[in-house]
């Protein structure tokens, strides 16, 4: 028994370019280890391949070449679906149905019965903030709260793995806090989340672990701590009062506003010279914030033409 | 795989589950009512018709009642049947579904089965009026419900069809193809019987009938002319339509899940 959530391999995939000439190439071998109770992330910008790769997760698409097992079953076998729940790009669900009705119909699909979905349905509701809409139709939904019903939908066989293409699309800052709230307590639960978005400081926030995707390849993957060594990268220190036309051997300027001076320097030793300077010229020290690499950082030096 | 009951039970509620969905969104759709007020309307139109002419009211009504009856329903099962997946999968409503452990033939099968129910409603209003109308111009006979029998196997195959068309193509194409099968599946028969003593040589009549044969043959269905003139409907006749649609209705839903399995959902 393999530890690992998703197992991805090699995977390709291409479709038919614009009136069938040549091809798209999506994915051009993939290959992912998603281990079990992690959070992980799936980023890349724009036509990196994110839902490409989802949707034959889902078995929705058929690979080209390679393989994909999740939860040690290949995609495309009935088995891979009954434990995972999956939310699709944008959810698109019967318009003529309540969401009180959508959650029992999907419901009923993973072999609910009508007890077990009388409980289920307003408990599923209440936790992804849709209580007391269950009997709306979604015609009258509105996208953040479309968004809210397919998650609670891919929640309803209360499956070990979820996956989630773009799960903040369309939430307000309130809304994606409370999903990122729900993603962190379905580790805690012991599950296993993973999702895509090019978000990153949504990701930054809650992920353990993150691939980053672009032009259908793999070009990292890891623990986000690995990735992001803990490394300060520069320091900003906000001073005031220094009147001295030209004070700075060191550090480089990035505002001066109203006697108030923003320095920027690279090397810790740099920073108490500069402190050294600024006493002792009479200025006020009002703040030294140290910079670490973000996941914007390493995002845009991975990416072809991120780079600056 | 290995089909436990379990398995079995649980991919019956599936289907079922399917079934009862799109059932409830045909009812629940504006389309719906329109057809049954039109059905309704023709319906009381052929009454009134009878008045106006001369002869037994009673046939009339029947031979009218039926022959709207069977178009509407006709017309139903083709320009819904034809969205049946189609629909599904441009407005990207099956992503979901396809991604619950299900099989995409239990999709095209349960499709099919609530495209079935809500087409026996349809038939069976449209029959319960008729007899009504029966009833208040004394010439009921339970007949019209065989005569509905027949035009409910009709619809099965039709639906099969469109439900065919509708899982590889889109609904334009789909329509066309659908109403090509319906008219020269009323029409092959009488076809073969004006052709056949024109083709010349024992070997070349052989051929035409195994050629009309591959075509589909509605006629085998046909009763209006024995209701009508009221001739009793033979144990065989019956026995031959109900072998011919079933053959007809698996040998298409088989293709529809073949096709559809093998369909990437873009
Ligand atoms: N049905 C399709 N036909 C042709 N090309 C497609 C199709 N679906 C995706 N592609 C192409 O495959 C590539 C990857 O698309 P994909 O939707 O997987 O990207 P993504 O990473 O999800 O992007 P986004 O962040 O915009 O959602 C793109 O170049 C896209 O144009
Ligand atoms: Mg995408």
């Amino acid at each position: 028994m393999s530890s690992l959530a998703i197992e991805v391999k090699d995977l390709a995939k291409t479709f038919k370019g614009h009136l069938s000439i040549g091809r798209i190439h999506a994915l051009r071998g993939v290959d992912l280890a998603v281990p079990t109770g992690v959070i992980y992330g799936f980023l890349g910008p724009n036509g990196a391949g994110k839902t490409t790769t989802l949707k034959v997760m889902a078995g929705l698409l058929k690979p080209d070449r390679g393989e994909a097992k999740l939860l040690g079953v290949p995609v495309g076998e009935k088995r891979a679906r009954e434990r995972i729940g999956f939310l699709p790009e944008t959810p698109y669900f019967y318009d003529y149905l309540t969401g009180a009705e959508l959650l029992m119909f999907f419901g009923r699909l993973h072999g609910l019965g009508k007890a077990a979905l009388a409980e289920k349905v307003p408990a599923l509701l209440r936790i992804v903030g849709l209580e007391g809409k269950g009997d709306l139709p979604l015609r009258k939904y509105s996208k953040g709260m479309l968004q809210r019903v397919g998650l609670a939908q891919a929640l309803i066989n209360e499956p070990e793995l979820i996956i989630l293409d773009e799960p903040m699309s369309g939430l307000d800052p309130i809304g994606r806090r409370e999903i990122r709230d729900l993603i962190l307590s379905l580790r805690a639960e012991g599950k296993t989340v993973f999702f895509s978005s090019h978000i990153l400081a949504d990701a930054e926030m809650i992920c353990d672990e993150v691939a980053i995707l672009a032009s259908g390849r793999v070009v990292s993957q890891g623990s986000l701590e690995k990735l992001l060594s803990g490394e300060v990268r520069f320091w900003d220190v906000s001073l005031s009062g220094w009147s001295a036309e030209a004070p700075l051997a060191i550090g480089q300027v990035v505002t001066r506003h109203d006697g108030q001076l923003l320095v920027r320097v690279q090397l810790e030793d740099d920073v108490q010279t500069l402190l050294d300077a600024a006493r002792s010229a009479g200025a006020r020290i009002l703040a030294v914030t140290p910079h670490k690499a973000s996941l914007e950082d390493l995002f845009m030096s991975q990416i072809p033409g991120g780079a600056k | 795989m290995t089909t436990t009951p379990k398995g079995l039970s649980l991919g019956w509620a599936q289907t079922r589950a399917l079934a009862a969905n799109t059932f409830r969104e045909s009812v629940r759709s504006r389309v719906f009512y329109i057809l049954m007020a039109f059905a309704v309307a023709m319906l009381l139109f052929s009454a009134v018709m009878s008045l106006l002419t001369i002869g037994s009211r009673a046939k009339i009504i029947i031979d009218l009642g039926l022959t709207v009856t069977s178009f509407i329903t006709v017309m139903t099962a083709i320009f819904v049947g034809i969205g049946l997946i189609y629909t599904e999968v441009e407005k990207k409503t099956i992503y979901n579904v396809l991604s619950k452990p299900l099989g995409r033939a239990q999709f095209i099968i349960g499709r099919y089965i609530g495209m079935m129910a809500v087409l026996a409603v349809n038939l069976f209003a449209m029959l319960a009026l008729l007899g009504l109308l029966l009833l208040l111009f004394k010439g009921f006979t339970w007949k019209i419900f065989a005569a509905g029998g027949f035009i409910y196997l009709e619809l099965a195959i039709l639906t099969a069809i469109a439900l065919f068309f509708s899982s590889v193509t889109s609904p334009v194409i789909s329509a066309i193809c659908t109403m090509a099968f319906y008219i020269v599946g009323h029409t092959s028969s009488a076809l073969l019987e004006s052709l056949a003593p024109r083709i010349s040589g024992p070997l070349g009549k052989k051929a035409a009938v195994w050629f009309f044969h591959l075509l589909p043959d509605l006629n085998v269905l046909n009763v209006t002319n024995l209701i009508s003139y009221d001739i009793p409907i033979a144990h065989g006749f019956t026995a031959r339509a109900i072998i011919y649609t079933a053959a007809y209705v698996t040998l298409l839903l088989t293709a529809a899940c073949m096709a559809f399995s093998r369909r990437d959902l873009v």
